[in-house]
């Protein structure tokens, strides 16, 4: 379970959160939504450690992983998938997949590989080809493979849907719900696209200038209309 | 004809200390984006170390390992003090420090070794080997500098495609945030390949210093010679560095053959400023525009 | 500076009257202190001169080049040989002097500094550094391409530049020459300060020479009587016998040697005090350069009673820069300025308000180098000489250096900058000479304390030391930080 506590971020004189406490459970989808600039890339790189917060905490399972490093928090076991489909062109897919684990055991990333391509059977098939000849689909699917290579306890997806089709999102999202059922991790979505976020996810929060404005079940979010259109602008 | 054979045959080893030194600069371009206008100077200087060594033990292997292990730890020295420190802040001042530790490089050598050239003796025959019934332009010594080049981009082409450390490097180098996030500690990667390239060029400095005499700058036509090879090369590319290092040997070799020696200079920088101008990413390139 | 432009009235003439008063003072300046300081005061306005340059360039454009050294020489060389070759300027017939030279050799850094600003603007960064630092190099090759026109590595000779006296020039002879080829480039002030005054000497015995000799007159012609016949070649009987070979006899014995006595009455041995060791550094103490040393006798109306070639060389060196610094500080201070600011701190944005990102960096690249051709002429009128070694690539690291350590993007900066660099040397000379340091110390010691400073200063003042000021005054005056800028 990842939990946050008061967490407060600012870029110079723009605050960025505002004091928010957040909790994502195991086994289930956490859908963040809210406008541009609401905070959802903010809170997902300090969570995974890029940006430092200036007030309170991120614990993961009950440690504190505030203020760390993201090359040790992901070996913690928090894994971000950043926007905009982060996977390296210039590498193999294979490459950019065993990347993702470097620093475990060859038998547990072995396990890892062969768990991720069950999941995404498209990446074995391509195994060997440079990254730079998949298509956008199938390089979230990479990008989303090479974070579970390090079998974080907690999964961050910051925008996946960003440029894809909007059945290949559907088919993603569907992925990782089932995921986050099947082998039991946290998983922290950030979307614009509140619609299909939320019929995935679990849990709504909704945030609005750095604030949440509105955490519950996901129908509930998704049924109030006066929420929607509040901060979502539909 | 014959001309011309000997003339390409006998820049084979000058090329492959050029691709030598044009690896190093890649490997820190790829570590770092940046150039290191100080890598020769510390190659001299690191040769410095190897002549001293030689000079007192008469041991070639030894100087050779000592200069190797001397260019690591200058590498290391000079990414603590100088890069890391000014990376971030800009980059016209990244450029700039690279040639202050150029110069201090340099006076420090003369100030330790004095300006006059010295010789470097070979660990063995250095004149053309008799075969086949006529002298060639290539000596057992120019055999073993292309053996020791070899053996030395090979080490690295498997370090970089079969290890996880090199895996990390290449990642760390294209995506550091990426690689960051994938638990790779992008900071000492960049830590090892400006160590790995001062060790390099460590090399590529001994083997040139018998053929060229060494003082504090006669190393400067080198970073010429290796900065057009690795610009050709694309910046980004080991085999690049390698290919073009070598052909710009061969290049020179039949400028200097045909001509003079003193042409070469205009000749790389022909080459270079055709190169910036007709294919500004390097013929083994792949990233994009340069000007922005 | 923000009291200045709360004046009324034109910028420019503001400008005009700073310059002039500036001028004013060095030249009372120069006329009353020492010619050896004098020959210090022609070296920094010199190097102040292409360091304007560099400002516009690596301060103002953010474009790092090794190149100026190199187009420095590119204005040395035109000087020279226009200076040699041309009686009458081409086309105009109208006279030669000094002067179309130095134009002539601006004009020559702007077409050179042209080319290359074409190929630069289209690169960034380490590439633009690479292929300058390829020119640098490069430059004592292209002198031997054309070693009868520019003399190949030997250089050319410039006889003294007096203002009466006209140009003449011949190649320089082996030695001199050879000994800039070997070591100019290791060294980078200190051995183009120090063969510039080794340069000096040679000149002085040759202008000596010159003013000597009248024009040869008609009888001074070599007739056909003058011509060798049969009977002027040697025959057999000139040829040595044994006879005249030296016998034991003609050894000279103890008796002859010279003992302390001869040794009394001091100059009589005939030795001149112009005559300077050439081994001996005549930086340090100065031996010679004194100017009642110099039997000028050449009396310049209205200028100074006696003619004194540092005081002339510094003068003229300060009359380019301030006629540098004029044009420079219209540039920097106007609108051009601002362009150059704007391009190198945001080039896509520079782009969307319609400057043209390449046109500005080209602007930059052809005005420094306007600059570094007017310097190198200058340069090559203090040294007497021009050649690959003195112009290569310390030259342009040496500007590169005093830019940094100056301040990278302010006038004064530059000032400040030619100041250290001629100052720096001397200091370490003056220190070696009282501590009795080896020679392999005190040659490399300026150089490694540039090398060290060129890196503290990056690190830790990005500004150099006028940015480092401004920002004590700021701060003093309880205003913000200053930037780079």
């Amino acid at each position: 379970m990842l939990h946050t506590e008061d967490l407060s971020v600012s870029y110079g004189a723009v605050q960025a959160l505002k004091s928010m406490n957040l909790t994502v459970p195991r086994g289930e989808v956490t859908a963040v939504i809210g406008a541009n600039g609401a905070g959802k890339s903010t809170l997902m790189r300090t969570l995974a450690g890029l940006v430092r917060p200036q007030t309170g905490q991120v614990l993961l399972d009950g440690v504190s992983i505030t203020g760390k490093k993201p090359e040790d928090i992901v070996r913690m076991g928090v894994a971000l998938v950043p926007e905009g489909r982060s996977t390296i062109p210039e590498l193999s897919l294979e490459e950019n997949l065993r990347l993702g684990g470097l620093w475990r055991d060859k038998a547990g990333r072995l396990e890892s590989q062969q768990k991720v391509f069950d999941l995404f059977p498209i990446l074995a098939e391509r195994k060997n080809m440079r990254a730079d000849t998949l298509s956008g689909g199938e390089r979230q699917q990479l990008a989303i493979g090479r974070a579970l290579m390090s079998d974080p306890r907690c999964l961050l997806l910051d925008e996946p849907s960003l440029g894809l089709a909007p059945l290949i999102v559907t088919q993603i999202l569907e992925l990782v719900s089932t995921l986050a059922k099947e082998t039991n991790i946290a998983i922290l979505l950030v979307e614009q696209n509140a619609v299909t976020a939320l019929r995935v996810a679990t849990t709504g929060v909704v945030l609005n200038l750095g604030e949440v404005v509105k955490s519950g079940p996901a129908q509930e979010i998704s049924s109030d209309e006066e929420l929607r259109h509040a901060y979502l602008g539909y | 004809m014959t001309n011309f054979v000997d003339y390409l045959l006998g820049g084979f080893s000058n090329g492959a200390v050029i691709a030598l030194m044009a690896l190093a600069i890649v490997l820190v371009w790829r570590s770092t984006r940046m150039v290191n206008f100080a890598q020769v100077g510390q190659a001299m200087f690191t040769t410095y170390v190897a002549l001293t060594i030689q000079q007192s033990t008469g041991s070639w292997i030894l100087a050779l390992v000592v200069a190797m292990a001397a260019g690591l730890v200058l590498g290391i020295v000079v990414f603590f003090l100088v890069i890391r420190p000014v990376k971030n802040s800009d980059s016209t001042g990244a450029i700039i420090a690279t040639f202050g530790v150029l110069i201090a490089l340099q006076a420090g050598a003369g100030m330790i070794w004095g300006g006059d050239p010295q010789g470097f003796l070979t660990p063995v025959d250095n004149s053309g080997i008799e075969f086949a019934g006529r002298i060639w332009p290539i000596s057992l010594y120019d055999v073993l500098v292309l053996v020791v080049t070899a053996a030395l981009v090979i080490g690295l082409t498997l370090l970089f495609t079969k290890t996880n450390l090199g895996l990390s490097m290449r990642a760390a180098a294209f995506n550091p945030e990426v690689a960051r996030l994938s638990g790779v500690r992008v900071n000492r990667m960049l830590i090892t390949g400006w160590a790995i390239a001062g060790a390099t060029g460590a090399v590529g400095g001994v083997l040139i210093a018998p053929v060229s005499t060494i003082s504090p700058n006669s190393f400067d036509i080198l970073l010429v010679f290796a900065f057009t090879a690795a610009v050709i090369g694309g910046l980004d590319s080991l085999i690049g560095a390698v290919t073009f290092g070598i052909g710009t040997g061969l290049v020179i070799s039949l400028v200097s053959g045909y001509s003079d020696s003193g042409n070469a200079p205009i000749v790389a920088l022909i080459l270079l400023a055709l190169n910036l101008l007709l294919k500004p990413d390097g013929v083994f390139g792949h990233h994009g525009a340069r000007s922005v | 500076m923000k009291t200045l432009r709360s004046f009324p009235g034109n910028r420019i003439i503001w400008h005009a009257i700073i310059v002039g008063v500036v001028w004013l003072l060095l030249l009372l300046l120069n006329n009353n202190i020492d010619p050896l300081y004098s020959s210090y005061l022609a070296l920094v306005a010199m190097y102040a001169t292409a360091m304007f340059g560099m400002t516009i360039l690596v301060g103002l454009s953010g474009q790092v080049s090794l190149g100026n050294g190199a187009l420095m020489a590119v204005g040395g060389y035109v000087f020279a040989l226009t200076s040699m070759n041309w009686q009458t300027v081409p086309f105009f017939g109208w006279e030669w002097n000094a002067i179309w030279s130095m134009v002539f050799a601006g004009l020559g850094g702007v077409l050179i500094g042209g080319i290359i600003g074409g190929l630069a603007a289209r690169l960034k960064g380490p590439y633009l550094a690479g292929l300058t630092l390829g020119v640098a190099v490069g430059v004592p090759a292209i002198t031997n391409r054309f070693p009868e026109l520019l003399g190949g590595e030997n250089g050319l000779m410039l006889t003294v530049p007096y203002p009466a006296g006209g140009y003449a020039a011949i190649d320089a002879g082996g030695e001199v020459a050879t000994d800039e080829g070997g070591d100019a480039a290791v060294d980078i002030e200190t051995d183009a300060g120090a063969t510039g005054e080794d340069q000096q000497y040679a000149e002085l015995d040759l202008s000596e020479f010159d003013q000597g000799t009248d024009p040869l007159a008609e009888e001074d012609l070599l007739t056909e009587d003058d011509l060798l016949t049969e009977d002027d070649l040697l025959t057999e009987d000139d040829l040595l016998t044994e006879d005249d070979l030296l016998t034991e006899d003609d050894l000279l014995t103890e008796e002859d040697l010279l003992t302390e006595e001869d040794f009394g009455a001091g100059g009589d041995l005939g030795i001149d005090e112009n005559v300077v060791d050439p081994t001996e550094d005549p930086g340090v103490d100065g031996a010679g350069l004194d100017g009642t040393d110099i039997a000028g006798g050449g009396f310049i109306d209205g200028f100074d009673s006696e003619f004194i070639i540092e005081r002339w060389q510094a003068s003229m060196a300060i009359a380019v820069a301030c006629i540098v610094a004029f044009a420079a500080l219209n540039l920097v201070r106007g609108r051009q300025g601002r362009v150059w600011k704007a391009v190198r701190d945001d080039p896509v944005a520079a782009a969307v308000v319609g400057i043209s990102p390449s046109g500005s960096k080209v602007s930059a690249f052809v005005v420094s180098s306007l600059f570094a051709a007017l310097a190198g002429a200058v340069f090559a009128q203090i040294l007497s000489f021009i050649g690959p070694g003195a112009f290569g690539l310390g030259l342009s690291l040496s500007l590169l250096v005093g830019i940094v350590l100056g301040g990278r993007a302010s006038l004064l900066g530059a000032i400040s900058g030619a100041l250290l660099l001629v100052w720096l040397p001397e200091l370490v000379d003056g220190l070696s000479g009282e501590r009795g340091w080896p020679e392999q110390i005190t040659n490399n010691a300026p150089n490694l304390l540039y090398g060290l400073l060129v890196v503290a200063v990056v690190l830790l003042a990005p500004g150099g030391i006028t940015g480092t000021f401004k920002s004590w005054i700021d701060k003093a005056k309880g205003r913000g930080r200053a930037t780079l800028s």
